[in-house]
């Protein structure tokens, strides 16, 4: 079904396809709106989140401040989707990097190649004195 | 005979010379992400931070290309120098540079190996000055119920000594501090008893506006070390205005203060702290030439803390854009300086 987002008694109304936006995103983002706005989010059908965001105060927003809000909206997800695919995707590597921060030498590797020198000696067997 | 001198070049390959193949970007354009954050800070305008946060100010969509795989290493080839050699993607899935990158993280993360180091006493809220930027409430009647009680001051060196730390700093501020200092000297001696029984390092610090110091004072301070920090925000006029002494000129106070601190503990014992108010704005050259001229070896061009008194006088009040503008001028003026041959250091740029 093609849902369209659209702006409803007072009340602003997006879609999300499941197989493109996460559940994370979507409540991280949804998070900051939580101070002046009622949010909710349901499932329109078993492919697509339905989000909603209904201003606390009973003043009714302009057609304006209501355009602008969706757009917000929309742009917002993008942003909070955007930012859990970076944080999952790099999740081993934030979590190597911090392990190879605070180790003592545990994770250490020496570099890779055989040690030598340009020149051609070999540096294993330079004895030192 | 011939292709075994080939096998023997290839065996004398080196760490340090590869061949240039080696160097050669990937064709297919894949590259993997390295954690970092995103914010939009203008319509047009998002900036990327780092790990260890170095940060790249791009144009906006940048941040969606990038995750998307979007950024050609030809047509976009200097943002992708740029996100490669910052490590805000890597051509491999684990980059051998990953190692740099945990240096630096650890060494900005270092602050957790020892924690908090400096402990700041509020030893009075009492004070002789009316400064109308300043953040603390001030009582000026002369009560000892303003000044912190021997119980608390317990407490405070009891936490204090508590921190991992080898070394602690314990700074005295007030109000004015001085106007206590019976209660400074009681927690100098006891802190200075503790350290040597823990065997932990301490540096005291008195932050003084110097009106009511003494030789007196300024002996104890020697024969304990202690360290000064005062006030001073910039030429007369400047600091008169600012900081408010009933009766009395508080710029001719500080300048004795300081030159009496100076030949009692010696001169790199006594350092000053300068706060920019409204006024202070349209003075960055004769701000920085008094700190000069007074042999100071850098300024610190403090905006001022949203707090307090200083959020609700119009007096305090100004435009971040405004002190842009004065920090710009008066860091020209250090730089001058250092230019002639001075070595003077300007505080808010060596920390950031």
């Amino acid at each position: 079904m093609n849902f369209q987002n659209k702006i409803e008694a007072n009340e602003i109304i997006v879609f999300a396809d499941t197989s493109l936006y996460s559940k994370d995103s979507i409540f991280k983002c949804l998070y900051w709106y939580g101070d002046k706005y009622h949010t909710n989010v349901s499932f329109a059908d078993s492919n697509t989140y339905k989000i909603s965001i209904k201003p606390m105060t009973d003043n009714p927003l302009s057609q304006e401040q209501s355009e602008i809000l969706l757009q917000k909206l929309g742009r917002d997800l993008i942003d909070f989707n955007l930012r859990d695919i970076v944080t999952k995707e790099t999740k081993n590597i934030r979590d190597l990097l911090t392990a190879k921060a605070f180790s003592n030498g545990e994770f250490d590797e020496l570099p890779p190649g055989e040690l030598s020198d340009p020149v051609g000696f070999n540096v294993n067997e330079i004895k030192n004195d | 005979m011939k292709l075994k001198m080939i096998d023997a070049t290839i065996e004398r390959k080196t760490r340090k010379f590869k061949d240039a193949d080696h160097y050669n970007l990937k064709k297919d354009g894949g590259y993997y992400l390295l954690p970092f954050r995103f914010h939009r800070i203008t319509p047009e305008k998002e900036i990327i931070v780092n790990e260890v946060g170095d940060f790249i100010i791009i144009p906006t969509g940048t941040y969606k290309k990038i995750v998307k795989r979007q950024i050609d290493k030809e047509i976009d080839s200097e943002l992708y120098g740029d996100l490669i050699a910052n490590f805000f993607i890597s051509e491999e899935i684990i980059s051998p540079l990953i190692d740099v990158l945990a240096t630096r993280y650890r060494t900005k993360k270092l602050f957790l190996n020892h924690f908090t180091g400096l402990h700041i006493f509020v030893i009075s809220l009492r004070c002789e000055h009316t400064c109308h930027y300043c953040q603390v409430s001030r009582v000026t009647q002369n009560r000892d119920k303003y000044d912190m009680s021997i119980e608390y001051i317990d407490k405070g060196i009891d936490i204090m000594f508590r921190t991992p730390n080898p070394h602690v700093t314990m700074e005295f501020q007030g109000g004015e501090a001085l106007l206590a200092f019976n209660n400074i000297k009681y927690a100098v001696e006891k802190a200075e008893r503790i350290a040597k029984e823990v065997g932990k390092g301490l540096t005291k610090v008195i932050c003084t506006n110097l009106a009511i110091v003494t030789e007196e004072i300024l002996e104890y301070c020697k024969e304990h070390e202690i360290l000064i920090s005062t006030s001073l925000d910039g030429p007369k006029n400047v600091h008169d205005n600012n900081r408010n002494k009933p009766h009395a000129s508080s710029y001719e106070l500080t300048i004795k203060g300081i030159e009496l601190a100076r030949k009692i503990l010696g001169h790199d014992r006594v350092s000053a702290l300068m706060t920019t108010t409204r006024l202070s704005l349209d003075y960055p050259i004769e701000i920085v030439d008094e700190y000069f001229n007074l042999g100071f070896q850098g300024i610190f061009l403090r905006n001022i803390s949203p707090y307090g008194f200083a959020l609700r006088t119009e007096k305090s009040k100004y435009e971040t854009d405004k002190f842009v503008e004065f920090y710009k001028k008066a860091l020209d003026r250090v730089l001058e300086y250092n230019f002639q041959g001075y070595n003077f250091t300007e505080d808010l740029a060596r920390i950031f």
